[in-house]
C-alpha cells in the first residue's frame, strides 16, 4: 500500500493540479454521477412500464394525464424540473422541522426525483412507441391461443417491445448521463461539480474540464459498448442466421 | 393575474434572450451541420477523420461541460493570445468573452454535430438520377444544389432538424449556469430572493412549452410543403 | 343418445361491419374427425366466419358451442360481447388457429413458439412441453430448425412451424385461415402434405382455402359461401364435381 502510494505521488509530482487530493474529488464525483444516473434510470423504467401500458389505454382519463405528463416533462428543460423539485423542497414551509429534512437536505434526493421524473417521461414514450409497433398478427395469435390480456402483455407484447426499444433506450441512457451534469448546479459534487471545483480552485479550466470530458467520453463509450452487446444478443431474431 | 413581484419585465427580457440565443445557435448549427455532413461524405481521409472526431467528441461529452470549457477556457485562451500579440507586435487589445456569444458558439458547436448526422442522411437520400438529370439540363453545380438537391433533401432532413431544434431549445437553459441572464436565470434569482419557486419556474416552463408547441406546428406545416409530389406515397418511399 | 360431445357448433352467425352485413346467418357443425372446407370468392365472408369461431371477431348474433359448452354473451352499448372472457380464453385453447401470415412470435425461437401456450396457458410442465414440441417439430420436418427465429426461416418452414405450434395445444378443432395463400408456389406442397397427414389421422379441421384440388382430396364437407350466405354445402363430390349454381360453376372454372 505504501509502495503504491509512493508510486502515485511520484507520478503526480510533476503537476500542481492533479494531486491525489483532486483525483479523490473526481473519483467521488464519478461515484455520485454513476449512482445518480443508475438509480434514476432504474426508477424511471419501473415508472415507465405501467405508464407506457396506460398510455395505450382506451380510457381517456388514463391516457390523457399520462400524455400530459410526458408532454410537459419532455417539453421543458431538465434544469427547470430540477429547480422546481429542489427549491420546492428546500423552501417548503416548515420542512426543516420534520423528519423528511434529514433526507431532503441532501440535494441528492431532490435531484434523483427530478431526474427520475424526466427519464420516466422519455422512457414512457420510447416504450409506448415500441408497444404500438408490435405486429398485429402476433397479438392475434396470442389471443387465438387463449392468452389472457395480462399474460399476453407479459409474454408477447413487452418482451418483443423491450427488444425493439433497446437502441432508442441506449440513447436515452447516454442522454441522461450527460444531462446529469446539471446536478452540480444544486450543490451536488458529481463529476461536473468536481471539475468546476478544481477549475475554481486552480483557475485552470483546460485541465479541469478536459479531464472530466475524457471521463464522460469513457463512460459514454462503455454504455454504447454494453448496448451494442445487448442488441447483438437480444435482437438476434431480426438478423439472418449466421450473420 | 399572477403577482410576479416586479420580476415580470425581467422575465420577458429573459425570454427574448432565450429566443435570440436559440435562433442564432440554430443558424450556426445548420451551417456547421452542412459543413460536417460534407466533411463526412468527403473522399479526403483527413477531412473525413476531422468530421468524425468532431461529432464523436461532441456527442460523448455533456453539453454543460463543453459550455464551461468554452466559456471559462475561452477567456483564458483569448487572454493568452492577446498577450502574445502584445509581446510580439505591441498590439494591445482586450477581448472580453461575452456570455451570450459563448452560449451561441457552444450551442451551435454542439448541435452542429447533431445536424451533421441529420444532413448526412438527407444528402444520401437524394437519388443520383435526380442530380444527373439536373446536370443533363445544363445546371451549374450550385444551381443544381439549390433547385434540386436542397429541396429534395429537406424533405428527409426536416424531422431531424425539428427534433434537434426541440432539444436545442431546452439546452439554452444551461447558459443560465454560466451567467447569462436568460429567463431561467431570472426565475432562479427571483426564486432565491422570494422563496417561491413555483411562482417563477412554472411560467418559464410554460413559455418553453408554448415555443415547443408552436415549433411543432410550424415544422408540421413545413414538412407538408416539402413533401409535395410525394403525397400518400411518402409512407412507403422511406 | 348420449353421444360424444360435438367439438364445434356455430348456429346462425351474423356479423356486420358498420352498415354492411358480411355474415347473414351461417351455421356449421364440426363432428369429431370432420374436415370442413370453406370456399368462396374474396369478400364472401369465409375468413370472417372462421374468425368468428374463436371470437377474434365478435359475431353480432348467433350461438357458438365448443365441446357442448355454449359461449355466453352479453349486450353492451357497442353491441354484443362475450360475458366471460375467462371462458373465451379457456375455449380458445381448444381451438388452435393457423394464420395466413403464420404470426409466429418473432422474439422467440421456433421451439419457444411451440411450447409458449402449452406452458403458460395449459400450464404443462416445461420439460414435458419441450419433449412434445420436439416430437411435433420432427413430424413437420423442422427439428433441426428448433433454435431458429421466425425471420430466419422460409415462409413454408414458418407455416409448418405454426402448425406444430397449433398441434402442441392438442386442440379439439384446428382452424386454418388460408394457410398457403402467403406462400411461394414451390413451398405450398410441403405445407399441404403436413395438413393431409393431419386429416388422415382424424383431426377435426375447419379450413379456408383456395386450393380446390386439396379440398377435394381431404374434405368431408365443402361449404361454398357467397356474400355472407351458404350457397352450397355437401360432400366434395356434390359441391365440387356437381355444382348446382351457375355462380359456383364460374368460381370453379379454371382461370386463365
Amino acid at each position: 500500500m505504501d509502495q503504491l502510494n509512493a508510486w502515485f505521488t511520484q507520478l503526480l509530482a510533476g503537476n500542481a493540479i492533479f494531486t491525489a487530493n483532486t483525483l479523490g474529488f473526481y473519483w467521488n464525483g464519478l461515484v455520485t454521477t454513476v449512482q445518480l444516473v443508475f438509480l434514476c434510470l432504474l426508477l424511471g423504467i419501473l415508472l415507465a412500464i405501467p405508464l407506457a401500458i396506460g398510455r395505450g389505454s382506451k380510457r381517456w382519463w388514463i391516457k390523457w394525464p399520462i400524455y400530459a405528463y410526458t408532454y410537459v416533462f419532455r417539453g421543458t428543460p431538465l434544469l427547470i424540473q430540477l429547480y422546481l423539485v429542489y427549491y420546492g423542497v428546500v423552501f417548503f414551509n416548515g420542512i426543516q422541522d420534520t423528519i423528511f429534512w434529514e433526507v431532503f437536505k441532501d440535494a441528492f434526493y431532490p435531484a434523483l426525483i427530478a431526474f427520475t421524473l424526466n427519464t420516466a417521461a422519455y422512457t414512457t414514450e420510447i416504450f409506448r412507441g415500441a408497444i404500438k409497433n408490435t405486429a398485429k398478427g402476433e397479438i392475434e395469435a396470442a389471443r387465438a391461443y387463449g392468452m389472457s390480456k395480462g399474460l399476453m402483455m407479459r409474454r408477447i407484447i413487452l418482451p418483443s417491445a423491450f427488444r425493439r426499444a433497446l437502441p432508442a433506450y441506449g440513447n436515452e441512457v447516454i442522454f441522461m448521463l450527460h444531462a446529469s451534469a446539471v446536478a452540480s448546479v444544486v450543490t451536488i459534487m458529481d463529476l461536473t461539480g468536481a471539475a468546476y471545483y478544481v477549475y475554481a480552485r486552480f483557475y485552470a479550466p483546460f485541465p479541469a474540464f478536459i479531464f472530466v470530458a475524457l471521463i464522460y467520453l469513457c463512460l459514454t463509450f462503455s454504455i454504447m459498448f454494453v448496448f451494442r452487446r445487448l442488441e447483438k444478443r437480444l435482437l438476434a431474431h431480426l438478423r439472418p442466421r449466421g450473420a | 393575474m399572477i403577482d410576479l413581484q416586479g420580476y415580470g419585465p425581467r422575465l420577458l427580457e429573459g425570454a427574448m434572450v432565450t429566443l435570440e440565443l436559440a435562433l442564432l445557435s440554430l443558424v450556426l448549427a445548420v451551417i456547421l451541420g452542412l459543413l460536417t455532413a460534407s466533411a463526412k461524405l468527403s473522399r479526403n481521409r483527413a477531412i473525413h477523420a476531422i468530421g468524425t472526431l468532431y461529432t464523436t467528441l461532441i456527442r460523448g461529452v455533456p453539453d454543460l461541460v463543453l459550455m464551461m470549457l468554452l466559456f471559462y477556457g475561452g477567456q483564458i485562451g483569448i487572454n493568452m493570445l492577446t498577450d502574445q500579440l502584445y509581446d510580439a507586435f505591441d498590439v494591445d487589445i482586450f477581448i472580453n468573452v461575452d456570455a451570450f456569444v459563448a452560449g451561441v458558439i457552444t450551442i451551435g458547436l454542439i448541435f452542429g454535430a447533431y445536424m451533421g448526422e441529420t444532413f448526412r442522411g438527407a444528402f444520401q437520400s437524394v437519388e443520383e438520377g435526380q442530380m444527373e438529370a439536373a446536370r443533363a439540363y445544363g445546371m451549374s453545380p450550385w444551381l443544381a444544389f439549390r433547385r434540386v438537391r436542397f429541396p429534395l433533401m429537406m424533405r428527409h432532413a426536416l424531422p431531424g432538424i425539428g427534433n434537434n431544434w426541440m432539444v436545442l431549445l431546452k439546452t439554452t437553459a444551461l447558459v443560465s449556469i454560466i451567467g447569462l441572464t436568460d429567463m431561467v436565470r431570472v426565475a432562479a434569482e427571483a426564486t432565491k430572493a422570494t422563496h417561491e419557486p413555483f411562482l417563477f419556474m412554472l411560467p418559464v416552463a410554460g413559455i418553453y412549452l408554448i415555443i415547443a408547441s408552436l415549433s411543432e406546428w410550424g415544422f408540421a406545416k413545413l414538412s407538408k410543403r416539402y413533401s409535395t409530389g410525394f403525397g400518400e406515397a411518402s409512407e412507403w418511399t422511406n | 343418445m348420449a353421444t360424444t360431445p360435438i367439438p364445434l357448433e356455430a348456429r346462425d352467425i351474423k356479423k356486420r361491419f358498420g352498415s354492411h352485413e358480411v355474415l347473414k346467418g351461417l351455421s356449421l357443425e364440426a363432428h369429431k374427425g370432420d374436415v370442413i372446407t370453406l370456399i368462396g370468392a374474396s369478400g364472401s365472408g369465409k375468413s370472417t366466419f372462421l374468425r368468428c369461431m374463436n371470437l377474434l371477431e365478435q359475431p353480432d348474433e348467433g350461438e357458438l358451442i365448443v365441446h357442448n359448452e355454449p359461449i355466453h354473451f352479453r349486450a353492451t352499448k357497442h353491441g354484443r360481447e362475450p360475458a366471460d372472457w375467462k371462458q373465451v380464453e379457456r375455449l380458445r385453447a381448444k381451438l388452435s388457429m393457423v394464420f395466413q401470415n403464420f404470426n409466429l412470435w418473432s422474439h422467440m425461437t421456433l421451439l419457444e413458439n411451440v411450447i409458449e401456450a402449452p406452458v403458460h396457458v395449459l400450464k404443462k410442465p416445461r420439460k414435458q412441453a419441450i419433449d412434445e414440441a420436439r416430437a411435433l417439430l420432427d413430424r413437420v420436418g423442422l427439428l433441426e430448425r428448433a433454435d431458429y427465429y421466425p425471420t430466419q426461416m422460409s415462409g413454408g418452414q414458418q407455416q409448418r412451424g405454426a402448425i406444430a405450434r397449433a398441434l402442441a395445444m392438442d386442440p379439439e378443432v384446428m382452424l386454418f385461415d388460408e394457410p398457403t395463400s402467403a406462400l411461394d408456389p414451390e413451398l405450398v406442397g410441403d405445407v399441404l402434405k403436413v395438413m393431409r397427414g393431419l386429416a388422415d389421422e382424424g383431426r377435426t379441421m375447419i379450413l379456408v382455402t383456395h386450393e380446390i384440388a386439396f379440398a377435394r382430396d381431404v374434405s368431408s364437407q365443402v361449404i361454398y359461401l357467397h356474400q355472407g350466405v351458404i350457397e352450397e354445402s355437401g360432400t366434395p363430390a356434390e359441391v365440387l364435381d356437381n355444382p348446382r349454381s351457375e355462380r359456383l360453376r364460374q368460381f370453379l372454372a379454371p382461370k386463365h
